[in-house]
């Protein structure tokens, strides 16, 4: 007699879903449902007990009038010390992006003949441009500064210089717009820009444009690589705890002029291919009047540095090549050291966002790995529980894969990620906020998201933050901003490789 | 022609590539037309001169900035224009995949005020203001169309615009630059540009044309060659056309100015191969406009409408003096025009472009479209009042603009554009050997014109 047949697939999938949810609920709720019967049954005790009863309680007790006004003293200093030392909160009131203009576009074919008339290049390396850039998963509207666009490209100190004015002042001209911000009220001002680093700093031109006050606190931060724009807002967070009723203005860009690799060693290409102008300025404050109108809440900022791994730490370097042309050196085992990264990020992260039945399962797991048997597999908790938006940085299509395949997340949840790599390219460490921006201007972020941003940097670093969406954002109010014009076309199809 | 050490006044100084602000949509192809590849290695040469410089005021920081803007956008009209030859798919004819590549753009100073180049200069100085490049055996990296902006001592700005002559007529590359100076300065175009015609009105040949290769040799002329332009004023030529009226009642100044040239330019001619008797020079005319021709080619036509045909004459009326005659000759051959393409005068041999013999060129569909008569080259204004203008300076006409053809080998070229100034008066430029010009401009009828030269090496 043949066996029963096995019951079917579906309904084996739907029993262990709800067998899942009810886990999740329970736990969860724990404490409530551990607080439910103890306060009930406290109620049912109280209502049982005469008044006569308690009165006669009260009087054993045998309370004087200095043990009633000390203990009062002592409820009230330890609240008001809570109180205090609990961390500021931090608003991001509003941010600001950099648009180019539509004259700095890059189209794929400019891009491979100015590739072939570059002094340096031979046929291997502009094959090798050529394949990457099939690849690459940007689209042709791109941008690039003109000192990159003449041939051959020309890099100066001026003409970085006006890269540097053009992107940074439109952003804070269009941030000061934005949040009525006066340039005098600013308190604090974080800069980080990796590449180009002048003296005067791109801070002192800020407040030499604007005219901030004398004792505004300016910080910048240079060579950092692409995940400075969290290490400014984690700089800037430390700060506004330290200062009360301040705000702080970062501007997150990379200057590309200076940066050019101008010869033909394959390695030190890619960031020609990849690197595009793009910029970004955020206000962050710790006012309570900036409670209602800001747009989000910083709720964790998690930084890990692998510095201290050789490995990583000589994955992405600046160096000069065989001819002395400098440029910027990515190794084969980039995605490798990214995992890593990750991974240590994320444990660090887990324990701060998790719901609390994921951390009990990875904890139990865990345990059973280490206790009972290493061959059980770690369970991987499920980060799409936790947040509602992602903005990876769009440092390539292969990161953007990567950690798609790594979180498990579906393609709208790296939507934001793929479309401003397609649209703006890897503009570095504003990459993020374009990518927030996309989701805004999609009508997608409602009071109560929480958003995780991911970066990664040479050094090798993740870092990572959360935030929290205080206020539904309308994406029809957006005053102009990068994705007013495009937004209706995107999502794109982006095929794996674009014929060239 | 140039004297010994003398260096040229212009130098540049930068060259970059200007994408249109819009992708084109991907896998676009134009093919160029029988008569587009027929005009095989000829290129065309425009130089448009301003008194100052438009792009000076504008919401960018420099100028080279300013007017990246305003072309990038105008581009997205033209996507043939930033496009990459490539070869049919059957690899006869040429086409142009519209891939976004670009154009060239050249930055360049001349050491001199422009009315002092204008002066000055010769045709030999003049060709450094726009870019000469023969197309390469493999021109997919090549920009068929290159701008050169040079700036002058005075403020003032030369546009120097060169294309092949596959890709654009002087009629649409004349227009390549009016549309830019209209969306400089309004954001819309007078004339847009159509790439396609209805077949029925297609440019066609009557003769099959030699097919162009890159490495066609174009053997230099055996004679030195020099050029001339003469200005001449409103009432000298309506002074010849009053002259001319008796036997052509509805001459054109370049009917009257041809006749006039060639009368005298007849004496040194080389007599017709079949009879020396007669005289023959090739007349180039456009297509386009109102004309009163067959075929309706809308003047936002790209590409080339030309139609280029052979008129002979009797070398004793020539030189008979009886200017008249010679112009009702060359008015009736003009408007019998059939249509754009090769067509033969005498049915005798196969006409080439622009050769062997004298070949005139008329720009006269170009002052009958505008209203008020005004040349359209001469309404290229490039206007600021759209941008952070803070002087409000209103944009200026351009003070003369001039023609070149490259790769062009025959006895000589007559080309006869308007001039700023609104009504009969021309600015002729003239392309003969270098005797023959110097006895042109010694003629006493010439003189009593009483042209202006300019571009003419101080003569």
């Amino acid at each position: 007699m043949a066996p029963p047949p096995p019951p079917p697939e579906y309904s084996q999938s739907v029993k262990l879903k709800y067998v899942k949810l009810g886990y999740h609920y329970l736990i969860n709720h724990f404490l409530l449902f551990l607080l439910l019967p103890i306060t009930l049954s406290l109620t049912i005790e109280a209502l049982r007990t005469t008044p006569q009863e308690l009165q006669t309680l009260c009087n054993s007790i045998k309370l004087t009038l200095i043990h009633v006004i000390s203990s009062l003293f002592l409820v009230i200093y330890i609240s008001t010390y809570y109180i205090m030392s609990r961390p500021r909160p931090v608003y991001l009131v509003d941010h600001a992006l950099f648009k180019p203009p539509a004259s700095f576009r890059v189209s794929f074919a400019g891009f491979m003949e100015h590739a072939r008339m570059a002094p340096f290049s031979e046929p291997r390396s502009v094959h090798f441009q050529m394949k990457i850039l099939e690849r690459s998963g940007l689209g042709e509207q791109t941008s690039l500064p003109p000192a990159i666009r003449y041939i051959p490209p020309s890099p100066n100190m001026n003409l970085a210089r006006e890269e540097a004015e053009l992107v940074i002042f439109t952003c804070m001209d269009s941030l000061i717009r934005k949040t009525g911000v006066e340039p005098k009220d600013v308190d604090i001002l974080v800069l980080n820009c990796s590449l180009f680093s002048p003296t005067p700093s791109l801070t002192a031109m800020v407040v030499n444009k604007y005219g901030m006050r004398s004792n505004v606190k300016s910080f910048n931060l240079s060579g950092m690589g692409c995940s400075a724009g969290l290490i400014s807002i984690d700089l800037a967070k430390d700060l506004l705890q330290h200062h009360p009723n301040s705000n702080a203005v970062v501007i997150s860009t990379e200057i590309l002029t200076p940066n050019s690799y101008m010869g033909k060693e394959r390695a030190m290409l890619l960031p020609n291919c990849l690197f595009r102008m793009g910029g970004a300025a955020v206000l962050l404050s710790n006012r309570r009047s900036d409670r209602r109108r800001a747009k989000y809440r910083l709720a964790h900022v998690v930084r890990t540095h692998k510095g201290a791994d050789d490995k990583s730490y000589r994955c992405v370097s600046q160096e000069e090549d065989s001819e002395g042309n400098v440029g910027i050196k990515l190794n084969i085992d980039l995605m490798a050291i990214a995992g890593e990264a990750l991974k240590s990020n994320i444990t660090t992260m887990g324990p701060l966002v998790l719901p609390a039945s994921e951390q009990l399962l990875f904890a139990l797991s865990f345990i059973g790995r280490k206790m009972i048997n290493s061959k059980w597999k770690q369970y991987i908790p499920d980060f799409k529980q936790a947040f509602d938006h992602f903005c990876i940085h769009a440092g390539g299509r292969a990161v953007i894969d990567e950690l798609q395949r790594s979180l498990r997340l579906t393609a709208e949840q790296v939507e934001a990620s793929r479309m401003s790599l397609h649209r703006f390219g890897n503009t570095s460490s504003s990459s993020l906020w374009y990518e927030l921006s996309y989701i805004e201007s999609k009508g997608r972020m409602k009071r109560g998201d929480r958003v995780w941003q991911i970066a990664f940097g040479s050094g090798f670093k993740c870092n990572s933050a959360v935030w929290k969406c205080n206020r539904t954002v309308d994406p029809t109010a957006e005053d102009g901003g990068p994705w007013a014009d495009c937004i209706d076309n995107y999502p794109v199809y982006i095929p794996e490789v674009v014929k060239l | 022609m140039a004297e010994e050490g003398k260096r040229s006044r212009v130098k540049v100084e930068s060259i970059l590539s200007v994408v249109s602000s819009n992708p084109t949509r991907p896998g676009k192809v134009h093919k160029l037309s029988l008569l587009d590849q027929s005009m095989g290695p000829h290129t065309i040469h425009i130089v448009f001169y301003y008194g100052s410089n438009p792009f000076s005021d504008g919401p960018m920081s420099s100028d080279l900035e300013n007017f990246r803007v305003s072309l990038s956008d105008v581009l997205d009209e033209y996507p043939v224009v930033t496009g990459r030859l490539t070869r049919g798919p059957d690899g006869g004819g040429w086409q142009v995949k519209c891939n976004d590549a670009g154009v060239r753009v050249l930055q360049a100073r001349v050491d001199a005020t422009v009315d002092e180049w204008l002066r000055s200069a010769d045709v030999d100085e003049e060709r450094d203001l726009t870019v000469w490049e023969d197309m390469p055996l493999d021109p997919s990296f090549w920009s068929p169309f290159r701008i050169q902006v040079n700036n002058f001592k005075c403020g003032g700005l030369a546009i120097g615009l060169s294309c092949t002559h596959m890709h654009a007529d002087i009629t649409s590359a004349t227009l390549l630059i009016k549309s830019w100076a209209d969306y400089h300065s309004t954001q819309t175009l007078t004339y847009p540009p159509i790439f396609t015609l209805p077949t029925h009105t297609h440019p066609q040949n009557t003769t099959t044309p030699p097919p162009h290769s890159p490495t066609t040799n174009t053997t230099p002329p055996p004679t030195k060659m020099a050029t001339v332009t003469m200005k001449f004023s409103g009432p000298a030529v309506e002074k010849c056309l009053s002259g001319a009226r008796s036997q052509c009642p509805d001459a054109t100044p370049f009917d009257v100015l041809v006749a006039l040239l060639w009368s005298k330019i007849a004496h040194w001619q080389e007599p017709h191969t079949a009879d020396d008797n007669k005289r023959s020079i090739s007349i180039c005319t456009d297509s386009r406009g109102n004309r009163g021709q067959k075929t309706k080619i809308p003047l936002g036509y790209f590409g080339n409408a030309l139609s280029f045909s052979v008129l002979t004459v009797e070398a004793d009326e020539l030189s008979s003096g009886k200017l008249g005659q010679v112009c009702e000759y060359v008015h009736r051959h003009v408007v019998d025009r059939a249509g754009p393409g090769l067509v033969d005068g005498d049915g005798e041999d196969p006409v080439r472009v622009y050769g062997p013999q004298i070949t005139c060129v008329s720009t006269e569909h170009l002052v009958d479209a505008e209203k008020n008569g005004e040349a359209i080259m001469y309404s290229a204004v490039f206007d600021n009042n759209n941008n952070n203008n803070k002087n409000n300076i209103k944009g200026e006409k351009p003070l003369h603009v001039s023609y070149s053809y490259g790769n062009v080998v025959g006895e000589g070229l007559i080309v006869v554009v308007p001039t700023a100034e609104v009504g009969p008066g021309r600015a002729v430029t003239v392309t003969l050997p270098e005797e023959q010009i110097d006895m042109l401009c010694k003629d006493q009828e010439i003189l009593d014109l009483e042209g202006v030269m300019v571009i003419s090496g101080g003569r």
